[in-house]
């Protein structure tokens, strides 16, 4: 891996270069290297990806200018990330901590991921201590908040949310050069949080919004999910599971790549158990590998019932139905 | 006089870009870093007030300098160290410890002595600025 | 199965002289036990022996056999009690000699007794006729044997956080010239070298009680030296007194007067023996003393490769013993030390598991077992110029010992050691903001004698002196590049 380049390289306090090699500067940044990996691994998210691309030109030339001395001051880096569940935000988070770091505007590119209970005490006095110490674990790299609307509880006014809040606008202000702080969440309800926090809104420089995956895309991430674990699906049940992510993007609680993620777990088991019951001789790499159709269309997805309410055994905290 | 506790004190005070450099040595030495400030200098005097618990999961360097700071605004008329603390097995101690702000005057200590049977010497290092209370030692 | 019981048992022990790899002290698919203690010797026979009959009869010589069959072994489980040479292989380009290895039972020592574990290995097999010389070169002792041990009394942890000194090696310097000084003198030298910034000034090996100056004498002054140095710099400062003298007696009562006048460390010389070595343990252990020994004797018999023991066996039986602080080499200093070897020694001081590493010399993994830490000394002809080389070969947990590169100033003793101490501190403070002191070195020294005149002086004075003669003591072994794939 190439060592980070800083921010502001050593010339520019003396003579500024005659002129700058932006390709150079990029492929000796490492970027192409994070932006292939960002092709091979994540499916789809092309608006993103382009925006990835964007930010990380401005940031190029940003530094480039620098250098002759035409910049002034830090920029400002914060953003925010909206979007479903499971659209990527927390993926995407980690190659921009990465970018961040390769382009020298964090020290160390690592992401720490908080909510509103790593950050809001309990009692008086609690709340400075817990958030001044994920600012201090976060330093140098990417801060990471999740939900960040439940920071503000306007319904209750001794909310400890608003002391956190405070001091975190003052670090996003003041210590632009140590870390750099990514609001995430639902669009809607990040959009009310910022009307009511203007504070935030002013010190966010890139809002990034997240769309939901599509159909095709949601059954490519099942199958690289499946060959990540060593299984495949059979051409039918390949057909099936298709038709699964059509209902299950129908009901409540779809958490895009997530629920992807439990619905293999889920066909995982149920291949097991059918394997346990069924097995009367020696099994083969090939029963151990495939998931049937049958695997899946156990699922009460396909089952004639009433979506929504029936929280089910095998979900956690009854956000998904099965 | 001049305090010569801790690993860099013959070296001129380290500016804070310097004391940047040491802290985040032992952050990624994998070492908990700890600040604690005194007004009792003396020798034996093991425990230092601490500012806040040991810090032990950070990654950079600026965490600790932004306590430093908070620190030094209100003890900046004491000794102040920083201290990196290793908790793997056969060390669970100490490995790096310099001291980052002292006061403006160090008067020193004055070494007593008390005379016993044959020659033997009983000695008691007293700091002359430990002679007023905690507190209004450096005012 | 072993050898013996291949044979008809009363062949074995009919009597008369029988060759030592028949009596089964060569068993070649002999496999050690975890528990048993294991010597590797370099076996030079006299010419015409067989190396295999010449290792048999180190096992048996430094076990249970005699140069005849007795049978009396036969009242006891003599299989289990013979010692069994299991290897023997050519030492690399050395055609005369072999590296023996030998396999000895744990129930042939007394638990926590080095005196036993020598008289064994090192007995009267040294002076064995069919051989020409031998050299123990290392030992695998067994967790079960180290246990029975209580090691170093204080220990490096511990030593660091009674001084609170952390995060550098320790300066001192010995008190020169070794002999003459009164002990008004003695003291002033104390004094200075303290006040200028070192840790700990030391007695050298043969500073006893002399016509010149009597012990208690010393003790005294140096002790009025030690406080007000401390009382000068507000650090801890400690002199190591020596206690060696004729008789444990003698060594109690000095050693309990330098406790009673407030001294953190006492010193012994090797030359007292492992026995007095392991009583002056118990006591520094009973007395929260440091105890620091010095090495004296030990190159008659670690320096030849041919003949003798390895320095780095008498580390190990050093920590086993229980000394917080041995001399073990500088490299670049006056005395002997291949930097190779030299590395071994260091590890086997301060490492709690050892691996087998032999172009370090070390021919075993050794694990001590949670014993605590020896702290190694840097001594002899060593110079603040070579800071940078002594801080990358021996990292932080050191002492370095500049006796004359502090008393040899050309402005007086505390110049000489704030010299030490402020090139000391500077090439920490670059190692740790990473940089490359092996080769930046120089340039470090340079910029930190700027502000610092003593250093600057020293530098100039001392900057052409090096020892550069070729070490008697190298390890067999030299890495070789292997295949990467």
């Amino acid at each position: 891996m190439p060592a980070p380049l800083m921010a502001v390289p050593p010339e520019a306090a003396g003579a500024a270069p005659a002129a700058v090699d932006l390709k150079a500067d990029f492929e000796a940044s490492g970027l192409p290297e994070i932006f292939d990996q960002l092709d091979r691994e994540m499916v789809g998210l092309a608006p993103i990806k382009q925006r990835l691309r964007e930010i990380a030109a401005l940031l190029l030339v940003d530094r480039a200018r620098q250098r002759f001395g035409l910049a002034v001051g830090a920029p400002t880096l914060h953003m925010s990330f909206t979007g479903n569940p499971g659209t990527g935000k927390t993926t995407l988070a980690l190659k921009m901590a990465a970018i961040l770091h390769r382009l020298g505007y964090v020290r160390r590119g690592h992401l720490v991921t908080v909510t509103r209970d790593d950050l809001v005490g309990q009692y008086i006095g609690h709340t400075a201590p817990k958030t001044k110490e994920v600012l201090k674990r976060a330093a140098g790299g990417v801060l990471f908040i999740d939900e960040a609307y439940y920071l503000y509880r306007p319904e209750n006014e001794r909310d400890y949310g608003q002391e956190s809040i405070e001091i975190l606008l003052q670090v996003m202000e003041n210590q632009r050069d140590d870390l750099v702080v990514i609001l995430a969440g639902y669009a809607d309800r990040m959009e009310r949080f910022f009307q009511a926090n203007p504070g935030f809104r002013s010190r966010v420089a890139h809002h990034i919004d997240f769309p939901d995956y599509g159909g095709e895309e949601l059954l490519e991430i099942g199958e690289r999910q499946l060959e990540t674990m060593n299984y495949r699906f059979s051409p039918k049940a390949k057909a099936v599971f298709a038709r699964y992510i059509t209902l299950r993007r129908g009901q409540p609680h779809f958490a895009n790549g997530r629920s992807i993620r439990n619905a293999l777990d889920r066909a995982r088991l149920r291949q097991a158990s059918r394997l346990f019951q069924r097995a009367d001789g020696p099994l083969s790499v090939d029963d151990l590998t495939v998931i049937e159709a049958e695997d899946i269309l156990a699922s009460r997805v396909f089952a004639d019932m009433p979506t929504g309410d029936a929280p089910a055994r095998d979900t956690p905290a009854g956000k998904e139905a099965p | 006089m001049r305090l010569t506790q801790g690993t860099f004190s013959f070296l001129p005070d380290l500016t804070d870009e310097q004391i940047t450099a040491q802290v985040q040595y032992c952050i990624d030495q994998g070492w908990a870093v700890n600040i604690e400030f005194t007004d009792d200098p003396h020798p034996r005097n093991t425990y230092w007030d601490m500012w806040g618990l040991p810090m032990f999961d950070i990654r950079d360097a600026a965490g600790v300098m932004t306590e430093l700071t908070a620190c030094r605004k209100v003890y900046g008329d004491r000794y102040i160290r920083i201290s990196g603390f290793d908790a793997s097995h056969g060390w669970e101690s100490v490995r790096l410890s310099f001291i980052v702000n002292r006061p403006a005057n160090e008067p020193g200590f004055t070494l007593e002595r008390q005379e016993s049977e044959g020659r033997r010497v009983l000695y008691t290092t007293r700091a002359y600025s430990a002679q007023l209370p905690e507190g209004e030692r450096y005012a | 199965m072993n050898a013996i019981d291949k044979r008809e048992r009363r062949d074995r022990y009919a009597a008369g002289v029988m060759k030592y790899q028949d009596m089964g002290y060569w068993q070649p698919d002999y496999e050690p036990k975890d528990t048993d203690v294991i010597a590797v010797f370099r076996i030079t026979p006299q010419d015409g022996v067989d190396p295999i009959e010449a290792a048999a009869a180190v096992a048996g010589e430094s076990s249970t056999a005699t140069w005849t069959v007795v049978w009396t072994d036969r009242l006891t489980a003599c299989d289990k009690y013979r010692a069994k040479a299991h290897r023997v292989e050519p030492v690399p380009g050395a055609p005369d000699s072999w590296f023996a290895y030998i396999a000895y039972d744990i129930d042939l020592f007394e638990p926590g007794s080095i005196a036993n574990l020598t008289a064994s290995i090192i007995g009267n097999v040294f002076g064995f006729k069919p051989l020409k010389a031998l050299r123990l070169e290392d030992m695998r002792l067994p967790v079960a044997y180290v246990k029975t041990f209580d090691g170093p009394p204080t220990g490096i942890v511990v030593e660091r956080e009674r001084l609170d000194k952390f995060g550098r090696p320790l300066l001192g310097a010995t008190v020169k010239p070794k002999l003459g000084l009164s002990g008004r003198n003695y003291g002033r030298v104390v004094y200075e070298a303290l006040k200028g910034g070192l840790d700990f000034t030391k007695d050298d090996e043969n500073i006893n009680s002399q016509p010149f100056m009597h012990w208690r004498d010393r003790f005294l002054y140096c002790m009025e030296a030690v406080n007000r140095a401390q009382a000068v710099t507000g650090e801890v400062k400690g002199t190591y007194l020596n206690v060696t003298a004729a008789t444990m007696e003698d060594m109690y009562e000095r050693a309990e007067f330098a406790k009673s006048i407030g001294s953190v460390v006492v010193m012994i010389d090797l030359v007292i023996g492992y026995t007095a070595i392991q009583s002056m343990s118990k006591w520094a252990r009973r007395n929260d003393m440091v105890l620091h020994l010095h090495r004296a004797g030990h190159s008659t018999y670690t320096r030849q490769k041919s003949h003798g023991v390895s320095f780095r066996v008498i580390a190990k039986w050093m920590r086993l013993a229980g000394v917080d602080h041995i001399h073990a080499g500088t490299v670049v200093g006056k005395l002997e030390g291949d930097p190779a070897t030299t590395k071994g020694y260091y590890d086997i001081c301060r490492e709690d598991f050892l691996p087998k590493r032999l172009e370090n010399g070390i021919f075993f993994d050794q694990s001590f077992a949670s014993l605590r830490k020896t702290l190694p000394v840097a001594s002899g002809g060593i110079h603040a110029g070579q800071m940078h080389q002594l801080l990358d070969l021996f990292g932080d947990d050191v002492v370095l010992q500049f006796g004359g590169g502090t008393i040899g100033h050309p402005m007086g003793i505390q110049a000489g050691a704030t010299a030490n101490r402020v090139a000391l501190e500077a090439m920490v403070l670059a190692r740790n903001e990473g940089r490359d002191i092996v080769h930046e070195g120089p340039d470090i020294l340079a910029a930190a004698s700027r502000h610092c005149t003593p250093l600057r002086q020293a530098l100039d004075v001392w900057k052409d002196v090096t020892f550069n003669y070729t070490s008697t003591d190298a390890p067999d072994f030299v890495p070789t590049a292997s295949v990467a794939g």
